[in-house]
């Protein structure tokens, strides 16, 4: 394929300046959205852990309500039975005194019998780190309130995606040639050169699944209004997501209608649906009525959020109502649907895929830093050629702001991983996201105030030290062990970080660079 | 032979691509929606695929906006296709009210 060249280096400068601007945005979402794959084990690993009796059986839930109901009657408007024992350790039933789904950490309740069938409450404490991460993926690292960052995150993905359609314009045609060439001694340019084309070609459908995805995900509720003003201009906009609007009863009934037990709900839901496994039963009064919708998995088919979908039934009969979001029973329209979004969770195809979505966010990371870096060694060399010694306020910038910013991202959560088990209920979300900024703030202020490669080399080998920090700190601490699969894992991660860095910093930066003059 | 194509005119065409081209987007969105369905809710699986359809054609504008000749070609280009999508908008709801 041949494509003309002024397109070809029209496309160039394009992809060089979108990507400048936004990868750095974009390195500190994709290190954070490796990590936050494993956002629900990281959470309840770093959770204290909570005071209750063995979770009662199902089939004595019901006894356990009819108490819980007696002593907290706002119990009744909100209440989630959690199915799985494991993850029943924490309260076999859950509710939170406040309604609604405001942002940030909801306090919730939780209960269970002790061996004399009286009632035990505990309001458990739940780690903030894990989501901290994810907001932080969310925001692009953004500090700022979630609708102007989202806005902000809406700019960085239209970047993004003009980034990737510019790069494959501009690169692809004449990329088979040096396809698996990396030039290790080839220069500090053609080292990462080669390295972000690699990563660049190989990791390409996964980037252009989040480029679009993520514009969707920051301009979805616009994009819904001005839809609606369009095409129905008649009638208020109504609230997306969630299920339809269930039928109305026929006729009005003074008091909720009675629920079955959840044993009943249970036999029912496997008998519709064979192979869909339940997690939760979240019940909502909703005018006079009880809603009931279940949330759950089936390994044979994508899910609509991170880790599962859900369906809503009829409390009183445990018919399923609403399978739009119910893994292997949606309509094809909304199973299609269900796919963009299961493919920027990576929620399909079991474990494996959520680490090879893992690795392939760190990959993307990656990506980004080479393209910092290829640039920032490009405009050098061009600049050397032009007769300049010394760097330019702009190479000098953005190489300030590269390692700051990067290897900053990189410390600061490794830092809140080893503080973690050492503050107060795994850590608090003010905490632990005044701990990160701190750490990046000194490597960025670091990156200005020293000489560019003494302080390059400085955050990496600092960065690593705390990242190698976060398994011994894990491992002192009481609450968490790391003979768990996910200690394992994270252990293994952070020691492949953790060294990677401390190697890169081992060698002097500039010995790579090409001969001045 | 037409002029070489360069990335110096980069704000304008850009431009064009974010404000007609957004008013574009929408037009397409507004034709097709009223077309296809006629009511549509934003819970509606054809909302859904409408509104993907959307960040779509804007990011494949942006993306492609630089291969215009130039910035003003952009810009009457982009408004002269506004022109005939909001016609076709006005006409089909015209007709299907």
């Amino acid at each position: 394929m041949k494509i003309r060249g002024d397109i070809v280096q029209t496309y160039r400068d394009v992809h060089s300046w979108v990507g400048i601007i936004s990868a750095l945005f974009l390195f500190v979402a994709f290190y954070a959205g490796a990590i936050s794959m494993l956002e629900q084990p990281l959470q309840d690993w770093l959770s204290p852990a909570v005071h209750l009796p063995a979770p009662v059986p199902l089939a004595r839930t019901p006894e356990l309500l009819a108490r819980i109901f007696a002593d907290y009657p706002e119990a009744r408007e909100n209440y989630t039975i959690v199915l799985a024992d494991d993850a029943a350790a924490r309260g076999r039933v859950i509710w939170s005194p406040s309604r609604g789904q405001a942002r940030g950490p909801v306090p919730v309740r939780a209960a269970g019998l002790d061996a004399d069938g009286a009632l035990v409450t505990s309001k458990p404490a739940t780690s903030q780190t894990a989501r901290f991460i994810d907001v932080l993926h969310q925001q692009v690292g953004l500090p700022l309130p979630h609708e102007t960052a989202m806005i902000v995150m809406g700019v960085v993905a239209l970047l993004y995606a003009i980034a990737l359609i510019s790069g494959v314009i501009a690169y692809l045609p004449s990329l088979a040639k040096t396809l698996f060439a990396v030039r290790i001694d080839g220069g500090a340019r053609k080292r990462w050169l080669d390295f972000h084309n690699l990563l660049g070609i190989f990791s390409l459908p996964f980037h252009i699944v989040m480029a679009l995805t993520s514009v969707v995900f920051a301009f979805h509720e616009q994009i819904f209004s001005l839809e609606h003003m369009l095409i129905s201009p008649t009638r208020p906009a109504g609230l997306h997501q969630g299920p339809r609007p269930m039928p109305m009863p026929h006729r009005e009934r003074p008091s909720p209608t009675p629920v079955l037990p959840p044993m009943a709900i249970l036999e029912a839901l496997t008998r519709q649906a064979p192979g869909f496994v339940p997690e939760t039963l979240n019940y909502t009064r909703m005018h006079d009525r009880m809603t009931l919708r279940v949330t759950g998995h089936d390994d044979r088919y994508s899910l609509r959020g991170p880790t599962e979908g859900f369906a809503n039934l009829d409390p009183s009969t445990g018919r399923i109502i609403s399978a739009d979001y119910m893994p292997g029973h949606q309509p094809a329209a909304f199973a299609i649907l269900t796919t963009f979004f299961a493919l920027h969770f990576g929620s399909f195809g079991g474990v494996w895929v959520r680490w090879g979505y893992v690795v392939l966010g760190f990959g993307g990371a990656f990506l980004f830093y080479t393209g910092n870096r290829l640039w920032i060694v490009s405009r050098r060399r061009r600049e050397r050629r032009s007769g300049l010694m010394r760097d330019t306020r702009g190479t000098r910038f953005l190489e300030a702001l590269t390692s700051g910013c990067t290897l900053g991202c990189i410390a600061g959560i490794s830092a809140i991983f080893c503080a973690s088990p050492y503050l107060t209920s795994g850590g608090e979300y003010g905490s632990v996201s005044m701990l990160y900024y701190s750490v990046f703030a000194i490597f960025v202020t670091s990156g200005f105030i020293l000489p560019p490669p003494v302080a390059h080399r400085l955050h990496l080998a600092i960065a690593g030290i705390i990242t190698l920090g976060i398994p011994v700190a894990l491992a002192i601490a009481p609450q968490t062990s790391l003979l768990s699969p996910i200690g394992g894992s994270l252990t293994l991660c952070t020691v492949l970080i953790g060294f990677t860095l401390l190697f890169a910093s081992r060698r002097p930066f500039r010995a790579t660079l090409p001969p001045q003059g | 032979m037409k002029p070489a194509l360069t990335s110096r005119d980069w704000f304008p065409k850009v431009a064009a691509a974010t404000l007609p081209g957004a008013g574009l987007t929408l037009g397409v969105i507004g034709v097709l929606g009223c077309v296809s369905h006629g009511d549509v809710t934003p819970r509606d699986a054809s909302g859904q695929f409408l509104m993907w359809l959307a960040a779509l054609i804007w990011v494949v504008l942006l993306g492609t906006c630089f291969l215009f000749r130039s910035g003003r070609q952009a810009w009457l280009s982009l408004v002269a296709a506004n022109i005939i999508v909001w016609s076709a908008y006005g006409l089909t709801r015209m007709l299907l009210s």
